[in-house]
């Protein structure tokens, strides 16, 4: 299956569970002629679900690039609809009860957005022209300068402007829908524009001291992009800095929720709780009354607190210890898995060693990956499978298959020490090894490979560093061992690492066919097509001996019997993309 | 004196500045504060970058960086005029506003365990110099090693373990069984054997009873359910506050002065009467303050009790019957705070599992004044079990060092030969003595303790002075960690003087010269 019939897949069935949710409320007495499922006809099981998180809230505008942690992002998750969300295989599912979007044209490509008329703020204030308007003020860049060093920089949007910065000033059929039209065709252009973080732009504009939203909206579509304005000035500096706080904050405009879920408490550095958001009418409605986020630093700390009965929904880090503790616990469920983060190894191209394309060959095989994943990663995930892709990962499914199967990684799925001093003929080139001394797995990654590549022939310097991230890109090692976190939707970071002037590209790869095919794939508006476009380029970075991946890092997330729907989710959303299945046993 | 204090304080400033460049070279060059963003593929990683710079003013070198930093902070030292600004910190608060909750977590984390391993752990150190080489003795000294080697993250861990989980899951029974009664008799026994003196007859006698008595309460308490549905009542405190009030008075007068027993049990005998009209005043809608208030009502109360015996020596009945008073008083609060336990257990967000192990509040739990109390009871009791241990073995061995010296000075001598009673020549002559060194290790103890402590803030899920330091170390946060040095390093600093300056005062043998 592509991605494509994946995602209208995924939407039936959303539209199906969805249905048979909405006909629960007005069907009480109905006589089962629906579909509905045991767990849509249940009765809300009501009560509180208690969730530990390891850092601490610190602000409802998590878009803010200083703000931007997961933690912000899981609690204002739950206080904002979207047309989106990404499930837990990474479909991109379609919220209809809030809004709909449409691909108008492909070329140019146009995109219609309509927020439906029942989606309100919870203070009762529309969804709709200006809310959208700011956004995409803050998604786009649209009235940043060109050059960032002279400014004016308005919005720090923690996110990437590439998409909407594509598209010129939206128009509006009535308050609800919005039309964007983009100058080129863009990959990510499904997630490129969405509300799922967006402020609501009534309190933005009282807050920034303009008279009321229709004055906001005013303002965005008369200013002049690249000139400063002192207005928008305002505006920006108070999406920027307006949501930070930790504790209650007295103006409860700085709370609306558009979501499911509303905080309705919150104690610095300890505790936020969520309640129902009354004026809620989605589908997304959550089973539970209430869910109380505890933040508790201490792996062990946490596990003790399930066990003490004190919180049912924990997130350890995953270490051998506590995954041998909490396998021993009675009365809770441990869902293992891997997160979208990977390690990998890259070979520096403007090195001297490794400018032969025979020596990068040589030394790919003698990396004992199956070994490094064996001794390392199994302990603590026993699914975790050694990462054959570039561009994929194992948590994406047929996608991953279909690309291992033709990008050329099975030529190193085995250590091969003969071949590799085949490939040296009696050199034995010496190779600077990069990597992050305070991390115990990479320690441990780079003493298998020194051991295995020595026997090929090749002299492994260790330039280890806890400084090793200021290294990086500087030419001082041949090969770098690190860590990538993939976003698991989008394809925007592959010409980012891979082409000759990505900024993650810190190996000097310079390859015109890569490059080209990266250029086309951020044109391309066709799933199926960018799919075609990836698997190429992934055949192309094995073949050039680019560099190899390790594995997947582990995940592991624990909650007590006594809650059920938690599903684990390898992306930074975790458990928490479908909070609202949560349900306690009664 | 006065030329002295501005001498030191000027120097003291001197060793901040110091100080405060070196912690700040050192904190910034300890890591890198833009590795998580390295790691990220995102498209627009070099902006994020490129805010952050910004934000840390991450262009400038550290040594530079410090004086941008010292612009704003010497406004906080300089007394007057001045306006304190230590910036902000990466996620965009206030230092000073982080600092003042962190001060305010720590100080609620710290204090109860401070006082109380400084009570007991004088007491214990007094009691266990005054039977020097008993089983007592031996036995306190191995218990004292015994916690101050254990790291308190472990303390921590056993604490959780059978103080919380365990306990927890006892208190569904709340029954003991007939092996653990025994158990508990034989330890109270041995214990009480050793820390009694006399005969072997009179010891065995007083051992037996003691062990006696606890089995018999244990099996009480077993068959009524007291732990689910705790209480005093008038009989309690009576008999609670009455032997109290003999204690009290033991220490402070002897038996010999009757009228200093009476206004002590007089006192117990008043609180018991007003147990009754007190309750409607206890409501749903007391607080801190009218506890306070309370507190100060009852001290008068006793003391005028005490004022009213009179004899030749009213200053000791009127401490007594304070004394005595306050703690009935006391008695009575707890009462309170009991009647309203089964309630706090059987709330849905506790589930009967009263006891906690992360945090200092139920999140959401707000179900006015004794409740809430409770709950901040149940959170604080296993960190300041935790602290206490650990702490209580320094100053037990500190003061029992401290009154073997003095037991063996030779106007102890001098007391005994002309008469004094045992009594009068420990409390009087010697304990008060004894408590001198003892008085600059606490002054410096509590300057330190602000500080935070680090280990059991993180196992404990506490956000102190030491989660402060730490977090903004791992990601190089400068502001949030040079606001917590500079706090702490006054606080040393200032302590420190006023420890030097405490103790010409005490010890008439020290001078301080200007």
């Amino acid at each position: 299956m592509t991605r494509r019939t994946r995602i209208l897949g995924m939407v039936a069935v959303g539209a199906l569970a969805l249905t048979a949710c909405a006909s629960q409320d007005s069907t009480d007495t109905a006589t089962g002629t629906d579909t509905a499922t045991d767990a849509a006809t249940a009765e809300r099981s009501g009560g509180t679900i208690r969730v530990a998180e390891t850092n601490a809230f610190t602000s409802f505008n998590p878009a803010v690039g200083a703000n931007n942690l997961d933690i912000n992002s899981k609690v204002l998750g739950t206080m904002r609809s979207d047309f989106i969300y990404i499930d837990n295989e990474l479909n991109i599912v379609q919220d209809e009860s809030f809004g709909t979007y449409e691909l108008v044209s492909e070329d140019p490509l146009t995109v219609t957005y309509t927020v439906n008329e029942s989606s309100v703020w919870s203070d009762g204030n529309a969804i709709d022209r200006g809310d959208m308007l700011l956004q995409w003020a803050v998604r786009s860049g649209y009235f940043d300068g060109d050059d960032p060093e002279a400014g004016p920089t308005y919005f720090q949007y923690a996110g990437s402007t590439e998409g909407l910065g594509l598209t010129e000033m939206p128009e509006f059929d009535g308050e609800q829908t919005m039309t964007l039209t983009y100058s080129q065709p863009y990959v990510d252009w499904e997630i490129a524009f969405g509300l799922g973080d967006a402020m609501p732009a009534h309190v933005v504009a009282e807050q920034a001291g303009l008279a009321d939203e229709a004055a906001l909206v005013e303002l965005l579509e008369t200013a002049t992009p690249g000139e400063p304005n002192e207005e928008l000035q305002a505006v920006a500096d108070f999406w920027n800095t307006g949501y930070v706080t930790n504790t209650m904050p007295s103006d409860e405009s700085l709370l609306l929720s558009s979501g499911p879920m509303i905080v309705t408490d919150m104690v610095a550095d300890q505790s936020v709780t969520l309640g129902l958001n009354e004026s809620y009418g989605g589908d997304l409605a959550p089973q539970a009354d209430e869910i109380t986020v505890r933040f508790i630093g201490d792996a062990a700390a946490t596990i003790a607190a399930l066990r003490n009965g004190e919180v049912d929904i924990i997130a350890p880090q995953p270490t051998v210890d506590s995954v041998t503790e909490v396998q021993g616990i009675d009365g809770v469920t441990v869902l293992q898995g891997s997160q979208l983060a990977y390690d990998h190894i890259d070979l520096s191209f403007d090195s001297e060693v490794f400018a032969d394309a025979n020596v990068r060959e040589a030394f790919l095989l003698t990396l004992p990956r199956e070994q490094i994943v064996d001794r390392l990663i199994r302990p603590i995930n026993e699914n975790a499978e050694v990462v054959n892709s570039q561009l994929y990962l194992p948590s994406e499914g047929d996608l991953y298959t279909q690309s291992v199967e033709q990008n050329g990684s099975d030529a190193y799925a085995e250590v091969d020490i003969e071949a590799a001093q085949e490939l040296l003929d009696g050199a034995t080139p010496t190779v600077r090894i990069l990597y992050n001394s305070d991390n115990p797995i990479r320690v441990d990654t780079f003493s298998l490979i020194q051991e295995s590549a020595s026997q090929a022939g090749f002299v492994i310097e260790d330039g280890g560093s806890p400084d090793w991230g200021s290294e990086l890109g500087t030419g001082t090692y041949d090969a770098s061992i690190f860590g990538w976190i993939s976003s698991g939707v989008g394809n925007a970071g592959v010409p980012q690492l891979f082409s000759t002037t990505g900024g993650g590209n810190y190996s000097a790869y310079s390859n015109e066919e890569v490059d080209a095919l990266a250029s086309e794939l951020m044109v391309t508006t066709d799933s199926d097509e960018a799919e075609g476009i990836k698997r190429q380029i992934d055949a192309l970075l094995w073949g050039d001996a680019y560099g190899a991946t390790f594995f997947q890092s582990p995940g592991l997330v624990v909650h007590s019997d006594d809650v059920q729907g938690v599903e684990y989710m390898p992306n930074q959303t975790g458990v928490w993309w479908n909070f609202w299945e949560w349900s306690l046993n009664s | 004196m006065l030329g002295y204090v501005i001498r030191r304080l000027a120097i003291a400033v001197v060793i901040l500045f110091a100080s405060s460049f070196l912690v700040y070279i050192l904190a910034a060059y300890a890591g890198d504060p833009l590795e998580d963003l390295r790691q990220s593929r995102d498209p627009n990683r070099e902006a994020l970058i490129a805010q952050r710079t910004a934000a840390l003013n991450l262009d400038v070198p550290p040594v530079l960086r410090y004086f941008l930093w010292l612009r704003g902070a010497i406004g906080c030292v300089v007394p007057f005029g001045a306006t304190c600004d230590l910036g902000t910190s990466l996620q965009g608060f206030e230092v000073t506003e982080l600092l003042s909750r962190a001060i305010a977590q720590t100080v609620l984390l710290v204090t109860a365990a401070t006082i109380l391993s400084i009570v007991i752990g004088i007491a214990l150190g007094i009691i266990s110099a005054l039977r020097q080489y008993s089983g007592l003795d031996y036995g306190v000294t191995f218990m004292a090693f015994l916690f101050f080697s254990l790291p308190v993250f472990w303390v921590a861990v056993l604490l959780k373990e059978f103080g919380a989980i365990r306990f927890n899951d006892f208190l569904a029974e709340a029954s003991f069984s007939p092996v653990a009664i025994v158990l508990a008799g034989i330890v109270v026994g041995l214990v009480v054997y050793g820390a009694s003196y006399g005969t072997t007859r009179t010891r065995v006698l007083v051992s037996g009873g003691a062990a006696a008595t606890t089995m018999v309460l244990m099996l009480g308490i077993g068959a009524s359910g007291w732990l689910r549905t705790p209480f005093l009542g008038i009989p309690g405190i009576l008999l609670v506050g009455g032997l109290i009030s003999v204690g009290v008075t033991f220490l402070i007068a002897g038996f010999r002065n009757k009228r200093a027993l009476y206004s002590g049990l007089t006192a117990v005998g008043v609180a018991a009467i007003v147990y009754f009209p007190i309750q409607s005043v206890l409501g749903d809608d007391a607080s801190w303050l009218l506890i306070a208030g309370l507190g100060v009502v009852t001290l008068i109360v006793g003391a005028v009790i005490g004022y009213a015996f009179g004899g030749y020596d009213r200053s000791q009945n009127i401490r007594i019957g304070a004394l005595s008073a306050f703690f009935a008083g006391g008695l009575v609060l707890l009462d309170r705070f009991m009647q309203s336990w089964p309630q706090y257990v059987g709330h849905p967000r506790i589930r009967n599992r009263p006891i906690s192990t992360v945090g200092s509040s139920t999140p959401g739990f707000d179900e006015g004044f004794w409740l809430s109390g409770i709950d901040t009871m149940t959170h604080l009791i296993l960190p300041t079990a935790a602290l206490m241990l650990v702490a209580l073995a320094g100053y037990s061995r500190y003061s029992r060092a401290s009154m073997l010296e003095i037991m063996n000075m030779d106007y102890i001598r001098t007391a005994r030969a002309k008469g004094a009673s045992e009594r009068s020549v420990v409390m009087r002559h010697a304990f008060r003595n004894a408590l001198i060194p003892l008085a600059t290790l606490i002054a410096f103890d509590i300057g330190a303790l602000i500080g935070g402590a680090v280990i059991t803030e993180n196992v404990f899920a506490f956000t102190g002075m030491g989660q402060l330091f730490i977090q903004a170390l791992v990601i190089v946060d400068l502001n949030p960690l040079m606001g917590v040095f500079l706090v702490t390093g006054i606080l040393a600093m200032v302590f420190n003087l006023v420890a030097d300056l405490l103790y010409s005062v005490l010890d008439p043998r020290v001078r301080v010269k200007a």
